[in-house]
């Protein structure tokens, strides 16, 4: 017991990111296996039929939180744990024991939170179910969203903390798109989540929406990069391509990410103003997008084939992929026309899944193979399993987007045929089918990835030792 | 060096406190549409039931959230119907129907059979069984669902979609409908395009309708008479879905269209009462004869369904 809470709270350089990593891993597999159960659902609607933790309307919000909060935030400032130090000329984070006790909030928000969703405590907006409402007297106070807030001050603070107290006075790229993050997520939180003021109907749906999209895009998005960019230099030993292209990145994301969220209601009776403004942002986020893979692509120039062997970069270069293909069909499936006929369709529940899990997800896969052997200073337990972990997830990620896209359109042309829906959901259970078994896949691999990194790090001595390399390129 | 970067830093910072008032506060302090007829204040049964449509995570399949281009549900939503929903629940994805306009469409009773085994009801449909709820939390459930779109008032159930009302009274001028010239262009194109299906005389018996399952209309019957010329429209332009009625929107143009509206309004009635005005139904040329006549047989099918009335009271009282 003492053993585990001295490794829980410990003050040890980088043992922050490392439980932060073991966490989001845990909440990987659990997020990702709620929503295969829910993707069953649609398969066998009477499959769990009787029990009310189990019906479609709770595993969804529990799945998306889980994946949202617990896998890919917690994921995140695992990465910042590690590369803000390094980046700044540290030796760990400015304090490891701060780091560490947001990352037992966060694990005790997951953990409520989940089964507070499944006993039906929700906040009912979508993207922002998590609650815990607590009522006092005539107020009713949200204690898991204000928890999640709590966590990202203390990031912050440690965050800027670490920069100020660092050696390195110049700040590395990575760290404007961390603090910029870090900045922009509390912000966006408080207003998406906020209990304090109640707006009627369409405003409500509004900040609603402007959350749902900020929470990728000035959070997801900006964090990523900001991996990416530290890690993609670190894989393939070339110098970034340019300083100047990704500030242009960064301050482009700042500017046109914030007013996209109302592309998601672009056919409801809102302002049409705000609604133009949506679009046109959406379309100008091409400029971010384009310069940061530019980028991405031009550091990469001339080892491309280091990919084959190199498993964390394989993970980098797919994520990037995922980026460029996701930000493609964003743009393109954010303006009128185009939104027109796919909205509300299965179309958009693909391109949310490429975004979080095709890209984003990819990028903290690549950046936990390549810090966790540097925390622990071990190889990773097995190289068999990471590859079966990428051929699994990423075939999986092809598999329900495609699949997704293609049951979209058929959804798409029975609403604008007007053909009652009982006509033509049947027409869907072979590509609910196929999502389910791609949902395995990506259960499975995710399984494997937990496997591994549970063996790297709770089992050392089975591992072989880093070996040092002179340039900093190893090939875990 | 150091004061610039503080001063851009602190101009982006004001630049993007500037668009996040504009896209999130300017909305909530300008946008105050006024309440429409739909936009009901729920009582506290009601309310209940809305909190478990929330609790239960209704809205991730259901919308409420009727668009200019949806189809076969009902009247669009305005901005002023959302006054009173607070959270809202306007979604985002559809797996099931849009409910903006399900308040009434079906007797209490069907809700709770379809709520507690939904295949039941309606066979293929993947909605779970809400058979968990509680009989208490059923009834308030039902009681929020039939306020949906209550004030809605709909003309009926299946009403031509506004896209489909806006583009006919964009295009209504171009032919007078109720000219029997119309009507005469109508009929040479419904006998070249829709007889084959439905017949010369439109009696849905046309030669191709023996190898149908679901047989052509027949447009005599007296259910065709409520057609207005936007659902006539409607029906021609984009067919029936479900059935082998094309789309011949995209075959015809939109003044063959007309005719064929001009020439389906003035197909006879089948099955009419003999009436005193029998002479004059000779006259269908003339549309609005038809018309007259129209009016005359319905108010005397009113005048006999009072007299079947009174005969079977007469009845009780012997």
């Amino acid at each position: 017991m003492q053993r585990v809470l001295s490794a829980i709270f410990s003050r040890e350089p980088y043992s922050a990111s490392r439980n932060l990593f073991i966490s989001a891993i845990f909440w990987l597999v659990v997020g990702t296996s709620f929503g295969l159960l829910a993707s069953t659902q649609f398969d066998m609607p009477d499959a769990l039929s009787g029990v009310a933790q189990l019906s479609f309307g709770r595993l969804r919000p529990v799945h998306v939180n889980t994946v949202l909060i617990g896998w890919l935030s917690m994921g995140y400032i695992a990465c910042m744990m590690y590369i803000i130090p390094v980046l700044s000329g540290r030796k760990g984070m400015w304090s490891e024991r701060l780091g560490n006790i947001t990352m037992v909030l966060w694990n005790l928000v997951m953990a409520t939170g989940i089964l507070t969703i499944l006993n039906g405590d929700t906040e009912g907006r979508e993207y922002a179910e998590l609650a815990g409402t607590i009522h006092i007297g005539h107020t009713s106070i949200q204690v898991l969203d204000w928890a999640v807030l709590i966590g990202l001050l203390t990031v912050g603070i440690n965050a800027w903390m670490t920069v100020l107290t660092g050696t390195e006075k110049k700040w590395y790229v990575s760290i404007w798109y961390f603090l910029g993050a870090l900045f922009w997520f509390p912000i966006v939180y408080i207003i998406g989540n906020r209990g304090f003021v109640q707006l009627p109907g369409l405003d409500d749906a509004i900040t609603n929406w402007f959350y749902g999209h900020n929470i990728l895009g000035m959070w997801f998005t900006v964090g990523g990069i900001g991996i990416m960019y530290y890690l993609i230099p670190r894989f393939t030993g070339n110098p970034l391509y340019s300083h100047t292209l990704s500030m242009i990145g960064f301050w482009t994301i700042g500017m046109f990410y914030a007013p996209t969220g109302t592309h998601h209601l672009l056919q409801s009776p809102l302002p049409e103003w705000l609604k133009s403004v949506a679009v046109i942002s959406s379309v100008f986020l091409l400029v971010p997008v384009l310069t940061v893979l530019t980028n991405f692509f031009m550091t990469m120039k001339g080892k491309w084939s280091a990919a084959a062997d190199h498993i964390a970069l394989r993970f980098a270069i797919f994520g990037g992929v995922g980026y460029l293909l996701t930000c493609i069909q964003g743009p393109f499936q954010a303006t009128r026309s185009v939104n027109w006929y796919i909205h509300f369709t299965n179309w958009v529940v693909g391109h949310a899944h490429l975004a979080l899990f095709g890209t984003f997800s990819f990028f903290v896969f690549a950046a936990s193979y390549y810090i966790i052997p540097r925390v622990t200073g071990r190889k990773m337990y097995s190289k068999p399993l990471a590859v079966w972990h990428f051929w699994l997830v990423a075939l999986g990620i092809i598999i329900m987007v495609l699949d997704l896209v293609i049951a979209g359109l058929v959804q798409a042309a029975g609403w604008h045929a007007g053909i009652p829906v009982d006509q033509w959901v049947v027409e869907l259970v072979p590509y609910w089918w196929i999502r389910s078994f791609s949902g395995v896949m990506i259960v499975f691999g995710s399984a494997l990835y937990m496997f591994n990194v549970y063996k790297t790090v709770f089992h050392p001595e089975q591992c072989e030792a880093l070996p040092h390399s002179p340039t900093g390129v190893v090939y875990v | 060096m150091r004061i610039n970067y503080l001063v851009a830093g602190g101009f982006v910072v004001l630049i993007f406190c500037v668009i996040i008032y504009v896209v999130t506060v300017l909305p909530a302090a300008t946008f105050h549409p006024v309440p429409t007829a739909a936009a009901h204040r729920y009582t506290p049964k009601e309310l209940a039931g809305r909190n478990i449509y929330r609790r239960e995570g209704c809205f991730y399949c259901h919308s409420q959230f009727v668009r200019y281009q949806d189809r076969g549900a009902g009247e669009m939503v305005q901005a002023g119907d959302y006054m009173f929903e607070t959270p809202n629940v306007l979604g985002t994805e559809r797996t099931g129907p849009d409910l903006s306009n399900v308040g009434g469409k079906y007797p209490d009773e069907w809700h709770r059979a379809h709520h507690r085994d939904p295949r039941r009801v309606k066979p293929g449909s993947i909605m779970p069984s809400f058979s968990y709820l509680s009989d208490n939390d059923l009834d308030n459930l039902i009681a929020y669902l039939q306020t949906l779109g209550a004030g809605r008032k709909l003309p009926s159930w299946v009403s031509p979609p506004q896209e489909i009302r806006d583009e006919y009274e964009r295009i209504k001028s171009h032919v007078n409908v109720d000219s029997s010239a119309a009507a005469n262009a109508g009929r040479g194109i419904f006998m070249q395009n829709c007889s084959v299906c439905h017949g010369v005389h439109a009696e849905g018996n046309g030669p191709i309708s023996l190898t149908m399952e679901t047989k052509p209309a027949n447009f005599t019957r007296p259910f065709y008479k409520n057609y207005s010329d936007a659902m006539w429209f409607w029906r021609v332009k984009e067919g029936l879905p479900g059935t082998r009625m094309p789309r011949w929107g995209l075959t015809l143009g939109n003044e063959q269209m007309l005719y064929l509206v001009a020439y389906l309004k003035t197909l006879p009635q089948d099955s009419m009462p003999a009436g005193k005005e029998i002479h004059s139904l000779n006259q269908i040329d003339n549309p609005h004869v038809l018309d007259q006549n129209f009016k005359t047989i319905t108010g005397l099918m009113k005048e006999s369904g009072n007299r079947y009335g009174t005969s079977r009271n007469e009845g009780v009282h012997e």
